[in-house]
């Protein structure tokens, strides 16, 4: 795939599960818009196969997790698994909320990057973003 | 003797860590010192009376805490009956007064373990309580009578159904239900503008919250059948003057539709408590519990026709801010919390479910819970703080606050009704807005040094080994071998009850939900047929019209497909 430079970078935030932790999602939702790039926000209670499906229909470059049960790293391994399956594994996963330190590893051997914490200033968000886009 | 020389690195500024902020966190602008003017309006005997006397600002009993403290309770609920159940017992050998229970997010959201939707959420935040088996196991060895039970749930299938179980327990160990004593959120705004909770649509939520209240009522006298929230919608945007506003306007719109619809009066249903919240503010959340409590009173009196005191004299029962503590350097939760109780105590609140040190990491581990117990033995019996009923009554200041949070609370209540009332601002997602709102302007004055966190976006600092030991204690969510065993559980438990007899239950349910008959009764027999929590909401949603599974996602089991159709 050939990343071109400078392109509007599409992101999906998705919320996998019965987690009801919405603020996260919601503020990056609109910080990512006003940072210019295009955002789905899916809301709450979706199925890793269910937002596999949106990402790849939107043509979204990033999957943007978000949990706060602890749980990130069976719902990553969802998320990853549905991308496998139907061969869409350049969409770039990232993840935040509540992650378990010491999960944060098992993530990062997943592909799954960033998993940043509550309070964590949003440009680094941006940043982190840009910079797995731009890696290609 | 050499010269001193001066590192460059350091700058010493005498004013580092002054104020940044000269209003409350909800934005009311203070001045630097209050004087008699500023309270010169008000009459004791009309607007602040003694404790225990009309409008009750004071507090709601003439002694307060010396007879009585407040309730010392806490949501426990781990991933299995047996921890929570053990849990239970050493809490109470430690203090704790009230028994608050929780479920796992599946479970809250009206679905079973086994459903495709809840394995990413399985266990996460409590038990999976999806039917009365799971109850016996949990509440096994504790007794039921007369003892607090709270239902802390966002949905109100879970009210619906941890309400059943209670009751299902206690009939089949013969004991009086009319022993049994608590509080049950059961508040459907809340479930909407909070959870987005899938279970039930608003008209199912909004009759089964009125049909909960009216069989509470007539049997279970001692149980608080309803009681409205503030906490979580504060938790997620709302300031201190929303909440108050919104909490009142939810108590007036479903306590009006119990009058109007279900022929019962204010005084019949007796004591309303309100689930509310202990943000950071000290001042202001004092206040605001001041401020409620007059405004709860006068509003039972003149617009919903309460006669008795019972009636007027509102309990408050307190979650402390989840949303205050941080991950970052989590040590410092403990003053949070501390001072969040504090608050608390001198506002003069019935019940206080006070956070743990460690929750913005994971659930509360057991010392740090113990932790939380102690701050209040600590405030109580060393520092004397409940000694005097209202000790900040007649401060320039809190009752100057007291006023100012009541005015703009009725400001807010007059353009609800405006607006058409509670129910039409739920439906035009104008509560929503209401929370988004704040909740953007919180995130601003963060980003632009306007409100200082400490750890945050402040005082960042280094983490020691005291912060790092509280990180690594935290419970953690459950393995994917508990999980399994879970779906396990439920699968075995379907085999084995008898099937008559779920069948005939849920068929009730049914029927009753179809004929507008109250489905509390049902749903209790249903419970003791161990009938599940996916399929007691399923059975109710088709009695509707709607599709049996609220997330869309599984189709309807063969037999009660049958059951929903003969």
């Amino acid at each position: 795939m050939i990343v071109q430079r400078n392109k509007i970078i599409r992101v999906v935030i998705g919320k996998i599960g019965c987690d009801i932790h919405e603020r996260g999602a919601t503020l990056l939702a609109l910080t990512l818009r006003d940072a210019g790039m295009e955002v789905i926000y899916t809301g709450r209670y979706q199925t890793p196969e269910a937002l596999a499906k949106v990402a790849i229909d939107e043509g979204v470059d990033v999957i943007a997790l978000s949990d706060h049960t602890g749980s990130m790293r069976y719902i990553a391994a969802g998320i990853i698994e549905a991308l496998k399956k139907y061969q869409m594994n350049d969409i770039r996963v990232i993840a935040g909320g509540l992650i378990p330190k010491k999960d944060i590893p098992i993530l990062e051997k997943m592909g799954v990057t960033g998993n940043f914490g509550p309070g964590t200033p949003f440009h680094v968000i941006i940043e982190h973003i840009r910079t797995r886009v731009e890696k290609g | 003797m050499s010269a001193r020389i001066l590192d460059k690195n350091i700058t010493f500024d005498r004013y580092s860590g002054g104020m940044v902020r000269s209003e409350t966190q909800a934005g009311i602008p203070i001045k630097v010192v209050y004087d008699p003017k500023d309270i010169e309006h008000i009459e004791y005997k009309r607007d602040l009376a003694d404790p225990g006397q009309y409008p009750y600002t004071r507090g709601i009993y003439p002694e307060m805490y010396r007879n009585k403290l407040w309730i010392k309770s806490f949501i426990v609920s781990y991933s299995t009956a047996e921890e929570t159940n053990q849990a239970f017992k050493d809490y109470i050998a430690a203090g704790q007064t009230g028994l608050r229970l929780n479920a796992d997010l599946p479970t809250q959201t009206g679905i079973d373990p086994d459903h495709p939707s809840a394995w990413n959420s399985m266990l996460c935040g409590g038990i999976s309580s999806y039917s009365l088996d799971t109850y016996e196991k949990m509440l096994a060895g504790l007794p039921l009578e007369n003892v607090d039970y709270e239902l802390a749930h966002s949905s109100i299938s879970s009210a619906l159904l941890f309400y059943s179980f209670l009751v299902a327990l206690m009939e089949k160990q013969g004991l009086s239900i009319a022993n049994l004593r608590g509080s049950n959120i059961n508040d459907p705004f809340r479930a909407n503008i909070v959870y987005a909770c899938p279970d039930f649509p608003t008209e199912i939520a909004r009759r089964g919250c009125l049909d909960l209240i009216e069989f509470g009522v007539k049997n279970t006298p001692k149980w608080k059948p309803y009681a409205p929230n503030g906490v979580d919608p504060q938790q997620s945007g709302m300031n201190t003057i929303q909440e108050v506003a919104e909490v009142l306007g939810v108590a007036t719109a479903i306590y009006g539709d119990i009058i109007r619809e279900r022929g019962l009066k204010l005084d019949d249903i007796g004591a309303t408590v309100f689930s509310m919240d202990a943000e950071s503010d000290f001042f202001e959340t004092i206040a605001k519990f001041r401020a409620t409590r007059r405004m709860w009173a006068r509003i039972a009196k003149e617009k919903l026709g309460a006669t008795t005191e019972r009636a007027m004299s509102l309990r408050i029962g307190i979650r402390t801010s989840g949303l205050s503590l941080q991950t970052q350097k989590p040590l410092n939760n403990a003053a949070r919390v501390t001072l969040q109780i504090l608050s608390c105590i001198l506002g003069g609140v019935n019940s206080i479910d006070a956070s743990s040190i460690d929750e913005a990491i994971g659930l509360p581990s057991r010392e740090v819970r113990i932790f939380n117990l102690d701050t209040q033995h600590i405030i109580t019996h060393e520092a004397n703080v409940p000694l005097v009923a209202d000790p900040l009554g007649g401060s320039y200041y809190v009752e100057w606050l007291t006023n100012k949070i009541e005015e703009g609370a009725y400001k807010l209540l007059d353009e609800i009704e405006h607006r058409g009332g509670m129910w039409a601002c739920l439906e035009s997602g104008w509560l929503r807005s209401q929370i988004e709102e704040s909740r953007f302007k919180v995130q601003q004055e963060m980003s632009t040094g306007k409100r200082l966190v400490v750890g945050v976006n402040a005082f960042q600092g280094e983490e020691g080994p005291i912060s790092r030991a509280i990180e690594h204690t935290s419970y953690r969510v459950p393995s994917k071998k508990l999980r399994l065993q879970t779906i396990a559980a439920i699968k075995k438990l379907r085999k084995e009850r008898n099937q008559q007899m779920v069948r005939s239950a849920l068929k009730e349910v049914y029927q009753a939900t179809k004929e507008g008959r109250n489905i509390v009764r049902p749903v209790i027999e249903a419970a003791k047929a161990y009938a599940t929590m996916g399929e007691v909401v399923g059975v109710i949603r088709m009695a509707y019209g709607y599709g049996y599974d609220p997330l869309g996602q599984i189709s309807v089991p063969i037999f009660i497909d049958e059951l929903t159709r003969g």
